[in-house]
Formats: structure tokens, sequence, C-alpha cells
């Protein structure tokens, strides 16, 4: 039974590789106009009541994503109101794509306490 | 004052009643601490969904919907964890003692209004999450032998630090307006 699977697989395989090529030089050929081939991707954790990097440096156009790893529900919402995730729930994530330059300061609605900053170049 | 004298009353023996009771012997066990947090995390949703009904200042509901979102969190990762366990909570002088606690605060609390019930709120759950606090570091944590459940106290506890830091912030405000 698993040597079919695996042959299955297999299979498959043979079809997607070429599949997968195209799509990226697609990709590649599309990116290498304005941007870098692979927009970096920053991760804050939210646990324990904080945001770890509290401050973060990125540059526009990058994706930050921000991890919920505590138990309860946080939102993270710019200062400014130029961001604001709503309610993130415990072992969910929010993306948001830093488009615009400057310094954000932002905090937890739900959680006063907490607090953190984005640098965008 | 009658009433701060009770509360405290009943939260010094939580606190140090539990660590008299336990300081000849070891500490609680791991299902007497899992009786211990899962109904200190009860009792103040509890509180909270009578505060959320009956409290007058805005900020004061909003954080009390703020201790029931959070504590039904922490409350919903011991029970999962201890079903993992295969651990059976076991009540204790301590479980019993902070449900004592718990019903007597909210029968306080059912028999006031306005400013006076946001006061007595708020007053309690500073007391509440100071004690919790206390018995976290010093019965709680040190006693927990199964790795996991100690985990669980240990990441817990900013959460319980942030709400006292909220609750003494509101209860600065509402002694500023006069409450």
């Amino acid at each position: 039974m698993p040597s079919v699977v695996g042959l299955t697989l297999r299979g498959w395989r043979r079809w997607l590789w070429p599949a997968a090529l195209l799509l990226s030089s697609g990709d590649i050929a599309a990116a290498d106009a304005k941007h870098p081939a692979q927009a970096a991707v920053h991760t804050v954790i939210i646990e324990n009541m904080q945001f770890n990097p509290g401050v973060l440096q990125v540059h526009h156009g990058e994706r930050i994503v921000w991890v919920n790893k505590d138990l309860f529900p946080h939102t993270v919402t710019a200062t400014s109101h130029a961001f604001d995730s709503g309610s993130i729930a415990a072992n969910s994530s929010w993306t948001y794509v830093a488009s615009k330059a400057g310094e954000y300061a932002y905090g937890c609605t739900f959680h006063p306490t907490m607090k953190g900053v984005i640098k965008v170049q | 004052m009658k009433f701060m004298t009770a509360l405290s009353l009943t939260l010094v023996v939580f606190v140090f009643g539990a660590a008299a009771a336990w300081a000849q012997g070891a500490g609680p066990t791991d299902p007497q601490i899992a009786a211990i947090v899962v109904t200190a995390n009860q009792v103040d949703i509890d509180a909270g969904k009578l505060a959320k009904s009956k409290a007058h200042a805005p900020q004061v509901k909003e954080f009390a919907q703020r201790m029931i979102t959070d504590h039904s969190g922490v409350n919903k990762s011991a029970t999962e964890l201890v079903q993992k366990l295969h651990v059976t909570p076991e009540p204790s002088s301590t479980s019993e003692s902070l449900q004592k606690g718990g019903d007597e605060n909210i029968a306080k609390l059912k028999t006031l209004s306005g400013a006076a019930f946001d006061k007595a709120y708020i007053d309690h759950e500073v007391a509440y999450h100071e004690a919790v606090l206390n018995a976290l570091d010093k019965t709680l944590i040190p006693s927990a032998q199964n790795a996991e459940l100690k985990a669980l106290l240990v990441k817990v506890r900013p959460a319980f630090v942030a709400h006292l830091d909220m609750a003494k912030q509101i209860q600065g405000e509402l002694s500023k307006s006069g409450a």
C-alpha cells in the first residue's frame, strides 16, 4: 500500500514540477521590474503580553506578520490609526504590508500596557 | 470599609492560609494546582460577567469584558492540558477558599450600584490579582511537578501582571473622578 501511495505522489510530482517552475519564473520576471525577487517577511511574536521584537525596522513594501502565541486575543493598533488588526485570536496571525515610510507606534487596545514600534524606511 | 476588610481577609486566608497549610509538607499536588487554577480563573470570569452588566463607567465595563475573555482563554488551555495529562483536578482548602471568596464578592457586588459598584469591583480586582500573583510565585509555580503544567503557570503570569496594572490604572481614575 505505501508503495502505491509513493508512486501516486511521484506521478503527481512529475506533473507539478514543471508547473511550479513556470510559476516561479513568472514571479521572478514580474518581480525584477521594481521589487526584489522575494520581499522580506518579518515576524513579530506576541507572547507573554509583549510584542517581540518591540521595535522592528522594515523597508516599505515588506510584509510584517504578527503571530499571537498568547492564550487570548490581542490587537495591533497604530496610535495614528494607520493600521488596526482588530482582534487577533489566540494562535492566529495578522499580516500587514508596510506601504508608507515613517515611524509607527502601536499597541494592543485590549491591553494598554503592550507597546511596539514599526520603523518603515 | 467593612467590605474591604472582609475581602482582604478572604484573600489573606487564600494566600497565607495556603502557604501555612503546605508549610510543613510538600506544596499542593498537580491535581490540586489544576483545581486552584481553574477556580481562580472562573471566579474572575463570574465577577466579570456581573460587572459587564452592572458597571457604570465605560472603562470598568471594558475591563470586565477583558477579564471574561482573557481568563476564559487561560481556562480553556488549562482544561485542555489537564485532559491531555489525564489529571483530575482535586479540590483543596485553597480552591475552596477561592470559591468562597468569589461567591462572597459576587453577593456583595449585587447589593451595590453605580460608582459604588465600580469602586468595589475594581478594588477587589486589584486585591485578587495581587493575591493570585503571590500564590503563583510562592506556591503554585514552585510546587508544580509536571513540566507542562509549570510552563502554563509561567505563561499566564504576565497576563496577571498586566491585569493588575490595568486595574490599578482604573482605580486611580475612579478615585480622581470622586467615585
